[in-house]
């Protein structure tokens, strides 16, 4: 095992452009993972009351309307929000032609209740560049203004600003966290090789990570969101690599003969699982990343790969062939208890967790194509989700209501995503970009 | 024999033409006429060397003049990635030696038993059908089923290297089974010294 010196990476912004980029890189660094740019503080808090229980089996979707706010870059803000909080499901974006109400007349629920929204957002922007946008919700037949906040950022990085406001909004109405400043590490091809790639949750602002290597395979963010791993060949090697954000540099941290490829972070981020073929016969391995330490797992003659560890720690889902052709299988951290966890069909594989641990994601072969199944832990409740063309490499949202995968229904492989329940399935990437093994980031 | 490696080394100038492995081979290819020739001397040499020893076969000195100027570059390109044995097929899903697959091992094992001095890399591929991670361990069981076959004729097992490339390089784009078991198949990439 060898840990080389660090390298310093760049990101490039994916218009066509292969110059890597000092300025997207420092954007990058400062405003899409840290957001450092927004500070924002609260006027008016108001203690949850739920407005649509989304943890209810029967969610009536919420009439909302969303005013084009006023000034620079309001139409944009408003639509981003509006295009989040539809997405969901759980909202019903009602049509701006329907509205009484101009943007700049003051609140009045009569003009809203006629036409049957049940919540409204107002908003004003004003500065040029560094924008501050004064956004209101307003329940319409209950509270009046339930919700108002002061939001400063650049106009550069107007999207991440309307998912931190979409985020409040979604918080305030479900009580629950939101997605939108979410992000999906994948991999893509470009000129025929393969490299890794990010891009907000709704498939916005693509960004190639410049590492080397021909090949890369699915990376899997650390639980804290600030690292990815993953598996690249480089010079006829399989080696794991681990990308650090808050220092923008990659480090080699296992290479072996044979074939290496990382499994997902331990909770508490120091250390990965990943299966190795190292002693010619292959293994489930934990690795220490401070130390190097290698402790063995599991050893077979056959095929043993793709270890996911539970949300809580203690178990962990994996691939392999002992049963004579590629099956989930479930053992605790220390390689006992091991219990086989599918049974129908012939090719089970690329398991993952829901973030709850009540659900283990994976792809399974139906008909000669792979679609995407969820599993209770137990065994029970086997339930396909997709049904055209191939779907491979699915993972929860941090919030365990949406799946990202792969697919080639429309063609060439490209990102989709859908509800946990399967409904709602839509490209997400752009047709030019084959697209691959996306993982969504924890936050 | 002789004419057997003179046949090899004639196939691996005649293919130089198609080999296309541009996405791994181009940082290995230099960039320069100066440097090409610079690649190409020690081969030369190389080849002169071969042809006073008598263990190894051997091409003469001036067939060997012949084809440096065909460009010895090439033909050691072709010969790494086209490889001078016929790739062997193994069935859907599988890493067990197919009966089809054996004369050919039989002729790999028995040249580098001649050929001491040789390496041989173990390439594993699979179709597109399985899912990437899982494709990539059945590649690499393809490339070990092969070691262990072939070093048990007698070869050394540090002169056989694998890889896996589970189903990124296909031999063969089409979605259709001829193809399909065109791809699941390991290749014989001979390494050069």
């Amino acid at each position: 095992m060898k840990t080389a010196a660090s390298c310093q990476l760049s990101v490039v912004s994916k218009k066509r452009t292969r110059i890597f980029c000092a300025s997207a890189l420092l954007r990058f660094c400062t405003s899409a993972l840290f957001f450092l740019f927004t500070f924002h503080f609260s006027l008016f808090t108001c203690e949850a009351k739920v407005y649509i229980d989304i943890t209810s089996p029967a969610i009536k979707k919420l009439p909302i309307a969303i005013q084009e706010f006023s000034g620079q870059e309001g139409k944009n803000i408003a639509d981003i929000i509006r295009d989040d909080l539809d997405f969901t499901g759980f909202f019903l974006c009602l049509d701006r032609a329907m509205y009484i109400e101009s943007p700049t007349q003051a609140f009045n629920p009569k003009n809203w209740s006629a036409i049957g929204a049940e919540a409204v957002i107002k908003g004003t922007v004003s500065g040029e560049q560094s924008l501050t946008v004064m956004i209101s919700l307003y329940d319409v037949i209950g509270d009046g203004e339930i919700f108002k906040k002061e939001y400063k950022g650049e106009r550069t990085s107007i999207r991440q600003l309307a998912h931190i406001i979409a985020n409040d909004i979604y918080k305030h109405i479900t009580g629950e966290n939101g997605i939108f400043k979410t992000k999906i590490a994948f991999v893509a091809e470009d000129e025929g090789r393969k490299g890794l790639y990010i891009m907000d949750w709704d498939g916005a602002a693509i960004k190639r990570l410049g590492i080397k290597g021909d090949f890369v395979l699915r990376p899997h963010w650390s639980r804290d969101g600030t690292k990815l791993v993953y598996s690249s060949e480089r010079g006829g090697q399989w080696g794991i690599y681990l990308l650090d954000f808050m220092k923008m540099t990659e480090k080699k941290i296992f290479t072996s003969r044979g074939l290496n490829m990382a499994g997902s972070f331990s909770p508490d981020g120091g250390g990965i699982m990943l299966s190795s073929s190292r002693d010619e016969t292959y293994g489930i391995y934990s690795l220490n990343i401070s130390d190097s330490t290698l402790t063995r797992i599991t050893s077979s003659r056959g095929i043993e790969v793709s270890p996911a560890i539970s949300p809580d720690g203690k178990l962990v889902v994996f691939v392999s062939d002992r049963g004579g052709n590629p099956q989930i299988y479930l053992m605790d951290r220390k390689g006992y208890d091991v219990r086989r966890l599918t049974f129908e069909g012939s090719y089970n594989t690329s398991p993952s967790w829901s973030p709850d641990g009540k659900k283990i994601i994976f792809v399974g072969r139906q008909s000669g194509k792979n679609q995407v199944f969820t599993i209770s832990p137990d065994g029970s409740e086997l339930t396909q989700l997709t049904d055209t063309g191939n779907n491979e490499d699915p993972s929860f949202s941090p919030d365990g209501r949406f799946i990202i995968f792969s697919s080639d229904r429309d063609g060439d492989n490209g990102i989709y995503i859908m509800r946990s329940d399967g409904e709602s399935q839509k490209r997400i990437t752009p047709t030019w970009l084959r697209a691959f093994g996306p993982e969504w980031s924890p936050n | 024999m002789k004419r057997f490696f003179v046949l090899i080394l004639a196939l691996g100038f005649i293919f130089a033409g198609c080999a296309q492995r541009a996405v791994t081979t181009q940082p290995e290819q230099p960039a320069s006429q100066e440097t090409a020739q610079k690649a190409a001397a020690p081969e030369t040499a190389k080849a002169e060397k071969k042809a006073e020893s008598k263990e190894t076969p051997t091409v003469t000195k001036a067939e060997s003049e012949k084809v440096a100027v065909v460009s010895v570059k090439e033909a050691i390109e072709a010969k790494r990635s086209i490889g001078v044995f016929e790739n062997i097929h193994f069935d859907f899903d599988k890493y067990y030696i197919r009966d089809d697959a054996k004369p050919t091992l039989t002729a790999v094992s028995a040249w580098l038993i001649k050929n001491k001095s040789s390496k041989m890399l173990l390439e594993g591929h699979c179709d597109e059908w399985g899912t990437n991670e899982y494709n990539l361990a059945l590649g690499e069981r393809r490339a070990k089923s092969t070691k262990d076959y072939i070093a048990a004729s007698g070869v050394e097992k540090d002169r056989l290297d694998m890889i896996s490339y589970g189903e990124e390089r296909p031999l063969c784009k089409e979605h259709d089974k001829e193809c399909w078991q065109k791809n699941r198949r390991v290749q014989f990439i001979l390494k050069t010294q």
